[in-house]
């Protein structure tokens, strides 16, 4: 009897014992990132399908979203880390060097070697900005601002588009001096407007003038900041002139990103740009929004030649400015590099880039069709480099501008800077932005480089030439 | 017996030689709701002004996330006060906070004196509810409404003074211009809310001393400078003495929303210093350093008005 009561117990140990792992709690790992929320029902299905997806492949997680604000999210993720909340995978826009400073964020170096996906899923900028910073993952092509026009004003133009510095120039005056939009008041209308500062305009234009990258090799050999070189001289004395002619919009210093599009759509500028594919997207719904009669699609304008050579401005490779980052505190890196292979795999990327079947699109057969709410939808995660969707619904506009990437890919020499030199990059970046808009509104003239160039030393350039050639003579 | 006479036997019969421990155990009993009803505040206080007080001691430390924080002593101070471009933000800040106390504390006063003297109850409350709406708005609208009014190109104002043949002015990149819009949408944000308080207190002036007023053959203006004015003083040197510890607050939300590359140099203040270089980059430490020198700052300020206004008028903040 007792036998028989001790071998029933052992076997119903031993069948307990197998039968756990089918019983066991998921691995739970906590997500923050910015636009991803528990109260957004999209949100929410969409981590319930990874987790099944994942699930079947063997690995079974629980992600939990950590809810932030997505308004002031870089400022409200710095608090919550700081009084000790640290997720397991933390989407950053901004503040990670302090908490990589302090070893809170994983080398992802290491993970990523074995992660296949993963790895295949990189841009070449992700490849160099992995090397110099190791602690931040953002595998989306690079932004880079590129010049967009009404396809119908290109026509009614009935010029080329242009492909030189001066031809840019000409067709500037030429938008100016047309009455495109109509109102029987030519020359109201200008070539181009930016917003906030001269960055977008930088983008096409940088290389043009030969400003190959943050730091360049003085007439003495020595590095100093472009900046303060001649061929910046020449860009800005470019730029000015534009604005002078009233041909570049001298009112983008007080213009944010609303303002900029409203003077696009509303025909008060005939160019402005725009960071990435989606956002050019964007721009084409919300003009045919904006006059909903004509069906109006954007040209992107090509890249400029110039005096000193073609390009987009060189990417910084110092390290991603924004990105996904695995904390080193957390007990359950393996499953959190599990997830991030399997949205750079083609599985996680349909989910991601797609959308809902019957939502964002439907499928008939091996026939997708994209609807009306791929719109607002967004990936959540990667847009990897290697994934080719089943369809294309991007204008030829954004699909042009992303070719444009990848031909003019560049790295640029800048660096991360230590926290010592925070004040000096403040203050030589203030004198910098109230200096070219004093040239490009004609409060200062060209005249004044010399003053600008000794006020920016002043306030901190100096230092920052001087840290710039320890760091790139080696 | 009236009931304020009961509660002064009350406290006489737990006074005495009561033992102080019983004597507040029986008040609490006597008038726990009273006590329950301070309690949410009492806690509000304890939570978000005074507790946080310790934490300050972050400007004195490398703040860690993983503990324990590294004591570092004046280091971020140093820091501070070594950046020339904290000394133009300091002076943008008195500049700016100085022009707010002459120019905007005035006018909530002269609104709710000049409301006190409308007749018509329906326009008063008309006049109020325009003047009160803007308070409701956000600086990000109110921003948006005063960059797109002033702007050079086709602003309502450079098209007013256009028609008198003056030439277009950038208000929002134009030299100094920038802090006085900022003083301007101030009062047109805040003047008709303050004057609410004012109002308020001119409501409580004994009417009798108009009436005697009247009698002696004051006119409107004599009841106003000779009555009224006195009468909401001690709510004046309240409001002002409470004004300049905040002194060194120029109000970043207001701020951060004006700011721009150009106009930078005239209106970044020390909040807006703090946010960019302190809380954007994780700079916690040195945020705080630069909290706590406004913090004593505005200490100094707030003990210096209180003693003048004690001795220039008798009353003060205690």
């Amino acid at each position: 009897m007792l036998k028989k009561l001790l071998l029933t117990t052992t076997a119903l140990a031993l069948s307990l014992s197998l039968a756990a792992p089918a019983f066991a709690d998921p691995t739970v790992i906590r997500l923050v990132s910015k636009d991803l929320l528990s109260t957004n029902p999209p949100d929410v299905a969409h981590i319930e399908r990874i987790e099944a997806a994942l699930k079947a492949q063997g690995t079974d997680l629980d992600i939990q979203i950590v809810d932030l604000p997505s308004s002031g999210y870089a400022d409200a993720l710095g608090v919550m880390l700081l009084s000790g909340d640290i997720p397991d995978l933390i989407y950053f826009q901004g503040g990670d060097a302090k908490m990589a400073d302090q070893g809170i964020l994983e080398d992802l170096n290491p993970w990523i070697e074995k992660s296949p996906n993963l790895k295949a899923a990189l841009w070449p900028h992700n490849v160099e900005r992995l090397k110099n910073y190791p602690y931040l993952l953002y595998v989306y092509p690079p932004r880079a601002p590129q010049p967009v026009i009404r396809k119908d004003w290109l026509d009614k133009l009935g010029i080329a588009a242009p492909t030189t510095v001066d031809e840019y120039e000409a067709f500037f005056k030429a938008i100016h001096d047309a009455d495109l939009d109509g109102d029987g008041t030519p020359g109201n209308t200008f070539g181009v407007t930016t917003a906030d500062n001269t960055n977008e305009l930088d983008s096409i234009f940088n290389q043009a003038f030969g400003i190959t990258g943050t730091w360049m090799k003085d007439a003495a050999g020595e590095w100093v900041n472009s900046r303060i070189t001649d061929q910046e001289k020449a860009k800005l004395t470019w730029y000015a002139k534009l604005g002078a002619e009233g041909l570049y919009d001298k009112e983008y210093v007080t213009s944010k990103f609303d303002v900029k599009e409203d003077k696009f759509y509303t025909g008060k500028a005939g160019v402005i740009f725009g960071s990435s594919a989606e956002v050019i997207d964007i721009y084409g719904g919300k003009m045919r929004q904006a006059h909903p009669d004509a069906n109006i699609e954007l040209a992107l304008l090509p890249i400029p030649s110039g005096p000193g050579g073609q390009g987009l401005s060189a990417t910084d490779v110092s390290k991603e400015s924004r990105g996904f980052a695995i904390a080193t505190t957390s007990q359950h890196k393996e499953e959190v590099a599990k997830l991030l292979d399997f949205m750079a795999s083609t599985e996680g990327q349909m989910m991601d880039r797609m959308g809902f079947e019957g939502e964002e699109y439907t499928k008939s057969g091996d026939t997708y069709t994209i609807t009306d709410k791929m719109s607002t939808w967004y990936a959540r995660f990667f847009a990897a480099a290697n994934f080719v969707p089943p369809v294309e619904w991007k204008s030829a506009a954004a699909q042009e501008s992303l070719k444009n990437i990848t031909t003019w890919f560049k790295p640029d020499n800048a660096f991360v800077w230590p926290s010592d030199y925070a004040a000096d990059l403040d203050a030589t970046e203030n004198v910098y932005r109230a200096w070219v808009y004093k040239f490009i509104s004609g409060e200062a003239s060209m005249d004044q480089w010399d003053a600008f160039v000794a006020e920016w030393k002043a306030a901190g350039g100096d230092r920052l030439n001087e840290y710039a050639r320890t760091k790139l003579n080696g | 017996m009236s009931s304020v006479e009961q509660n002064a036997t009350a406290i006489a019969s737990v006074s005495g030689n009561v033992p102080i421990s019983r004597r507040v155990a029986n008040g609490i009993r006597r008038w726990w709701p009273y006590y329950v009803m301070l309690a949410p505040g009492l806690l509000f206080f304890l939570i978000w002004h005074y507790f946080p007080i310790w934490e300050a001691k972050m400007a004195f430390e490398q703040v860690r996330i993983i503990p324990p924080n590294l004591w570092v002593g004046l280091k971020h101070f140093q820091t501070l006060f070594a950046s020339p471009v904290f000394y133009q933000v300091l002076a943008n800040t008195l500049i700016i906070s100085t022009l707010k106390i002459l120019f905007v504390f005035p006018v909530p006063i002269i609104v709710a004196l000049l409301l006190n003297e409308v007749r018509s109850g329906k326009l008063r409350k008309f006049v109020q509810s325009a003047i009160y709406l803007p308070h409701f708005l956000s600086w990000v609208v109110i921003a948006g409404i005063f960059i797109a009014i002033l702007s050079p190109s086709d602003g309502a104002v450079n098209q007013i003074t256009g028609l008198f043949g003056i030439k277009p002015t950038a208000f929002m990149t134009d030299g100094n211009s920038s802090r006085w819009v900022l003083v301007f949408s101030e009062i047109w944000r805040s003047a008709g809310w303050d004057s609410l308080l004012y109002l308020a207190a001119i409501i409580g002036i004994d009417q009798s001393l108009y009436e005697a007023a009247e009698l002696d053959g004051a006119n409107r203006w004599q009841k106003v400078w000779h009555v009224t004015i006195p009468g909401i003083v001690p709510t004046i040197a309240t409001l002002f003495i409470l004004n300049m510890g905040m002194f060194l607050s120029a109000d970043l939300n207001q701020v951060i929303n004006f700011l721009n590359d150009v106009n930078r140099g005239q209106i970044d203040i020390l909040d807006t210093y703090v946010y960019r270089i302190g809380l954007r980059t994780g700079e916690y430490s040195l945020a705080t350093a630069a909290g706590l020198f406004k913090a004593v700052f505005g200490m100094i300020l707030i003990l210096s008005a209180h003693f003048v206004s004690k001795r220039l008028t008798g009353k003060g903040v205690w």
